[in-house]
């Protein structure tokens, strides 16, 4: 039986300059690894061929992952904000779609990595009474974020109930 | 400055009021727990430099006088230092010998009360207690514990604390104790691995208290005779350890579920039990977002269960505790649990209605618990292969793992299952620990489905309902893709909907 019910994507994506941040933050990763597995490889071994096309080849996985991993997930982080709830998805193998309704925010931040201060961006954090974990939409336009925050902040204070 | 404000305040209301003067001599009675190792170890110094026995005896007798002093005196500062006190909105505490401390509850957020007695708490009349709310966001101090008061004063302030009413109510119990349930009492992994447990503690007292087993003779000379004959003595070591663990567990098993009684006062639901230290948990009813029916596999295989509370507000049980907090129920037959978890709900409950999830779940486990045991064989190779410290009848494990690891994976698909009743959304999972969940479709605050790249091909995705209660989120696994949006769609009206849509491949 194949189905016929879906999640839809949520009408909007990430700032595109997100590629950028989470290109620099695939580098910070990728570069101290590769760096010292050329070093591990020079200063440590007899340098056979062998090992030198590993090291190769692990070289160029970091960079195929620098470069297509920000776009593939540029390409599915999506969000959305509706009069009653918040609505992200997320991942790339593994996709999770999060719901939380307006009426159940407990609390909304902003958050601004060094990283992505840089570029502009900040994100919010939406958490409900739940300690499964928050909603949380990444990387947004930093004025975009402020007013979103601001505009969940003012939609949950007028929402009378503890929330839980 | 704000001292002389809140004094100010203090006279307006409700006297502070001390911990019951008998508090004093129960931590004499409690450092004794102290004092016998303590002179035990003492004694045996003493002796071993030959001192005369009256002396000996002179001795420990002056540490034990003097260690209950200590503790005594210690818990004279405690009394003398802490306060409590109602007011309207409040319940405060002020504590702390060195580091003072002044801690208050909005009444409005008490969510639990646990009154509880030890032995020796008991002996003398008191009652700790202990007032829960269940403030997730704020972390670990969200409790007020007041040790202790006359029974009678904790029984008033639980009751003004809840429902503000005396408990009358005709209603009947919801549950009672009957002792044929303690048949279910050995049906837990602790009975396999409690006797070595007992020894192994047994073994450590011995070394604190300055015996070393291992350097008397006898000793020795069980092990010769133990590894002269181990056709005899392997079987009577292992009945032994059964048979230590078997009582341990009926011990444990009565003395925290005698007297066992559930029931429902106006608004809340009480738990009172154990035979010798006595508990006694409130909740209130609006704070209560379902019920979870536990199945551990053994206690599943001998037709019993066990039904604990999905509630916000109650704590996460301690390290030292091996009791759960949420427990409304001892291990019981699987009949009685149902109508006990309906009698809670007030709704009848279930799992016989539950929905299955499609055969594809079913491939899913088997393909999970066969890689896991190829991995296990693959690992047993190399290991094999590289050293010389693998006889080869391990190459048995893997082989009997196939057919287990089938059984298990084939029992998990038939565990699964989820259905949708008036007030609740049903889900049930798991085969080492079976576990159906009734949760309140009101006390939802939000989803998550999640699909990985192989259930999006077989069609299959996780439905996670969060909520403030329990464990926070409780997961329909690997259900039907359409099945799962529907039962989301239709638990929590107009939240899930308008982000489903129709498609046509």
């Amino acid at each position: 039986m194949t189905p016929s019910l879906r999640m839809r994507p949520p009408r909007n994506q990430a700032d595109p300059r997100a590629v950028a941040w989470w290109t620099v933050q695939a580098l910070l990763l990728a570069v101290p690894l590769v760096i010292a597995a050329s070093l591990a490889y020079w200063l440590l071994t007899d340098r056979p061929v062998w090992l030198g096309a590993i090291v190769i080849a692990f070289g160029l996985a970091c960079l195929g992952f620098v470069v297509l991993a920000p776009r593939a997930y540029y390409r599915v982080e999506r969000w959305e904000v509706t009069g009653e709830a918040v609505y992200t998805r997320t991942g790339w193998l593994t996709q999770t779609w999060r719901v939380a309704p307006m009426s159940r925010i407990q609390t909304v931040d902003t958050v601004r990595g060094p990283v992505q201060r840089l570029f502009g961006l900040a994100g919010v954090t939406v958490t409900t009474a739940s300690a499964a974990g928050p909603v949380k939409i990444e990387a947004l336009d930093r004025e975009l974020a402020a007013e979103l925050a601001e505009h969940l902040t003012l939609i949950t204070q007028n929402t009378p109930g503890d929330a839980t | 400055m704000t001292l002389g404000t809140e004094e100010a305040a203090a006279r307006e209301e409700t006297d502070w009021l001390a911990p019951h003067p008998r508090v004093v001599a129960a931590a004499a009675v409690f450092s004794l727990g102290v004092a016998v190792p303590a002179v035990v170890a003492l004694a045996r110094f003493l002796l071993g430099r030959d001192v005369a026995v009256g002396l000996v005896v002179a001795a420990g007798a002056g540490a034990t006088v003097l260690i209950a002093a200590a503790g005594a005196a210690y818990e004279t500062a405690r009394l003398r230092t802490t306060r409590y006190r109602l007011t309207g909105q409040r319940l405060e505490l002020r504590s702390g010998i060195w580091t003072k401390e002044h801690r208050a509850v909005p009444r409005e957020r008490v969510r639990s009360v646990d009154v509880t007695a030890d032995p020796v708490r008991r002996a003398l009349g008191l009652a700790v207690v202990k007032v829960g709310t269940g403030e997730h966001a704020s972390g670990e101090r969200a409790e007020l514990t007041l040790d202790a008061l006359a029974v009678a004063e904790a029984e008033a302030l639980r009751r003004v604390l809840l429902a503000e009413r005396p408990a009358e109510q005709a209603e009947g119990p919801l549950a009672e104790l009957r002792w044929s349930w303690i048949r279910y009492a050995p049906l837990t992994v602790w009975t396999v691995v409690g006797g070595g447990l007992v020894l192994g503690g047994l073994y450590k007292l011995l070394g604190t208290l300055g015996f070393e087993p291992s350097e008397s003779e006898a000793v020795a000379r069980a092990w010769e005779w133990f590894t002269a004959t181990p056709w005899l003595t392997v079987p009577i070591l292992l009945l032994a350890n059964v048979l230590v663990g078997l009582v341990g567990a009926i011990a444990l098993y009565a003395e925290s579920w005698g007297k066992y009684r559930l029931e429902r006062e106006p608004a809340t639901l009480r738990i009172r039990r154990g035979l010798l230290t006595t508990r006694s948990l409130t909740l209130e009813e609006r704070r209560l977002r379902g019920v979870a029916v536990t199945e551990p596999l053994l206690l599943r295989l001998g037709g019993g269960a066990r039904v604990t509370a999905v509630a916000t507000g109650l704590k996460k049980a301690e390290e030292n505790q091996t009791e759960d907090v949420a427990a409304l129920t001892p291990p019981l037959p699987a009949g009685e649990a149902r109508r006990i978890a309906s009698g809670v709900l007030r709704e009848e409950f279930d799992p016989a209605g539950l929905r299955g999830h499609p055969r594809a779940a079913r491939g899913r486990r088997v393909r999970r618990a066969l890689l896991t045991v190829v991995t296990l064989a693959a690992g047993l190779g190399v290991l094999a292969s590289r050293t010389s410290w693998v006889p080869g009848w391990v190459w048995a494990l893997p082989v009997l793992a196939v057919p287990a690891g089938w059984a298990l994976a084939a029992d998990a698909y038939r565990s699964l299952g989820h259905g949708l009743t008036r007030r609740h959304l049903l889900t049930r999972s798991g085969t080492a620990r079976r576990r159906t969940v009734a949760l309140d479709r009101a006390g939802i605050v939000g989803w998550t489905i999640s699909q990985s790249v192989f259930q999006r091909r077989a069609g299959l995705l996780n439905v996670s309902a969060t909520t403030a209660a329990g464990a926070g989120r409780y997961d329909v696994l690997d259900v039907g893709q359409d099945d799962g949006l529907l039962l989301a769609s239709r638990a929590v009206p107009g939240l899930l909907e308008p982000f489903v849509e129709e498609f046509v491949e």
